[in-house]
């Protein structure tokens, strides 16, 4: 095992986030950590990286403990929501940076690889958002990590692009034989990108396993909605053309293991994936409500 | 018309100044300490400054609070209150009359602003940003992001020391038991005894050591910005 996580616990004041996570992660492994905002993923993360320090437990790379090491020696990157690019640099001279030797050919390489060839000079504000998370994970790849941790690093883009990158970094990570913790709450990305997946609910492990098992045998495998400022197994909510408070718009149509299901936008810009009837056509407007008649 | 009133008022002084220009210059002992106070603070402000500015972003410690309030307390407690209990402080260990004991309390008296300006500016470039840093060794990290990064708040926490050091005169002729000449206490004894000369000399000096400072600093970090990007090119 390359990556192993014992009894971690980390308290926040008053809040207990992480409550005993036991995970290994073979080498060369997508891994997705699935789970609502709160249940304790993207800390993870960052005590993995060694940006956060945890309460007890351990965790080890190779069998050597990484407790107390600096985040520079540890050999890990971190790709997060935002890019990240540090502005005073160039796109280059951002992958340069953290390539190990400095060497500007190896960015242009890298830059090359996430299909940004030829931006070597260009400025961080002339990039799009999606343009600037390909050069971040660039940055991530050229500092040539063992372990890359990927913190929904998809939740702003557009579904468009969201669906490119994330074939991209699967794609590139596999082919470079990386290991990989990616944090999501999208079952379809998960489903998408990684081999295995492990459901984590308010700081413990649910459940772990391959991508489709979990879809079979846990209803509620990271998809959780909010309503009413109150968070629901998607399974709890229906998607219906009666109006109800709760307007989304149906952006995607897709079937995943027999089960018909949509991308709906809701109001705030987020996306949600839920099953979806024959009827519904892309880009008309539905309305979410708790299932009635019960589960 | 009001431009025209502003810009009179500002400029106003500086013509008598430049009228009088000091028909001589000589390097005494009080230029040579100011010199060497605004140099040796200005570096300790930065230094202290940014690392506990630092330490204050990325701590859970439970010193983190009283820390932020002493930041703070130069707002509420007047300099020269303080001072007093500074100089009770610090006579019992020797340092009245020193070289020592007259930086120590202009560094008290301008860290607090210094750790302010500094954490202020890693709170607006933002947490995760700095973050980012931490996957970089120390000399990387702080050469080639950081530096370049708070290369502006760097300036101004060098020009408000400066500033504050040739400021203070009652400060330093308490601390320093009248054996430790600066520009500042000089000035008022050249005024005093009717000197001009020494009086328009050090006038000078006040105005242009911040000036040469703060264009002298710009001018290193557009260098050490050319060679940071020349590294990476």
């Amino acid at each position: 095992m390359s990556l192993v996580l014992s009894g971690v616990q980390k308290r926040f004041k008053d809040r207990d986030v992480l409550r005993g996570i036991d995970l290994e992660i073979p080498n060369g492994e997508i891994h997705a950590l699935v789970g609502v905002s709160g249940s304790g993923k993207s800390t993870l993360l960052r005590i993995i990286a060694g940006l956060e320090t945890h309460d007890s437990g351990t965790v080890t790379w190779e069998e050597t403990p990484l407790d107390g090491v600096p985040p520079h020696l540890r050999q890990i990157t971190m790709l997060s929501q935002s890019p990240l690019l540090f502005p005073h640099l160039t796109v280059g001279e951002n992958v340069t940076l953290a390539t190990p030797n400095r060497l500007s050919q190896e960015a242009e390489t890298w830059l090359a690889r996430v299909r940004l060839p030829g931006r070597y000079n260009a400025e961080i504000h002339e990039l799009s958002g999606g343009e600037q998370q390909r050069v971040s994970f660039a940055r991530a790849l050229a500092a040539s990590p063992r372990l890359i941790l990927l913190d929904e690093p998809f939740t702003n883009l557009d579904p468009e692009l969201k669906y490119e990158l994330q074939r991209l970094i699967r794609d590139l990570v596999r082919e470079l034989g990386l290991t990989a913790l990616l944090v999501t709450h999208d079952r379809e990305e998960a489903m998408l990108v990684a081999d295995q997946v492990t459901l984590l609910e308010a700081g413990r492990v649910r459940a772990s396993g391959t991508p489709q098992a979990l879809a079979e045998t846990e209803s509620t495998f990271g998809d959780f909605v909010e309503l009413d400022g109150k968070p629901y197994p998607s399974l709890h909510i229906e998607v219906t053309d009666s109006p109800t408070d709760d307007a989304v718009q149906l952006v995607r149509s897709f079937t995943r293991f027999g089960h018909r299901l949509g991308e709906y936008r809701r109001k705030q810009g987020d996306y949600v994936i839920l099953p979806r009837h024959e009827s519904f056509r892309d880009g008309e407007t539905y309305y979410l409500r708790k299932r009635q008649g019960g589960i | 018309m009001s431009r025209l009133l502003v810009a009179g008022l500002i400029l106003f002084p500086f013509i008598g100044l430049v009228l009088a220009f000091p028909a001589r210059f000589d390097w005494d002992e009080a230029i040579g300490n100011t010199v060497v106070y605004v140099i040796v603070l200005g570096f300790v402000n930065v230094w202290l400054g940014i690392g506990t500015a630092w330490w204050l972003m990325f701590t859970d410690s439970k010193w983190k609070t009283p820390v932020e309030w002493f930041t703070f307390l130069p707002l509420f407690i007047p300099v020269l209150a303080s001072m007093f209990g500074m100089y009770i402080a610090l006579a019992p260990l020797g340092l009245v009359g020193t070289h020592i004991g007259v930086g120590l309390v202009l560094l008290v008296t301008t860290l607090p602003y210094s750790i302010r300006l500094a954490y202020n500016a890693m709170y607006v470039i933002g947490r995760p940003l700095l973050e980012q840093t931490l996957t970089l060794a120390p000399w990387s990290r702080f050469g080639l992001v950081l530096f370049p990064l708070l290369k502006e708040t760097i300036r101004t926490i060098v020009l408000f020391s400066t500033v504050i050091v040739l400021s203070q005169f009652v400060l330093v002729q308490l601390m320093g038991a009248g054996l430790i000449p600066t520009v500042t206490t000089q000035i008022y004894q050249a005024y005093a005894g009717n000197d001009v000369s020494l009086a328009l000399q050090n006038t000078w000096v006040l105005i242009l050591v911040p000036v040469l400072l703060y264009v002298g600093l710009g001018g290193l970090f557009g260098i050490w910005i050319r060679l940071v990007k020349g590294r990476l090119q």
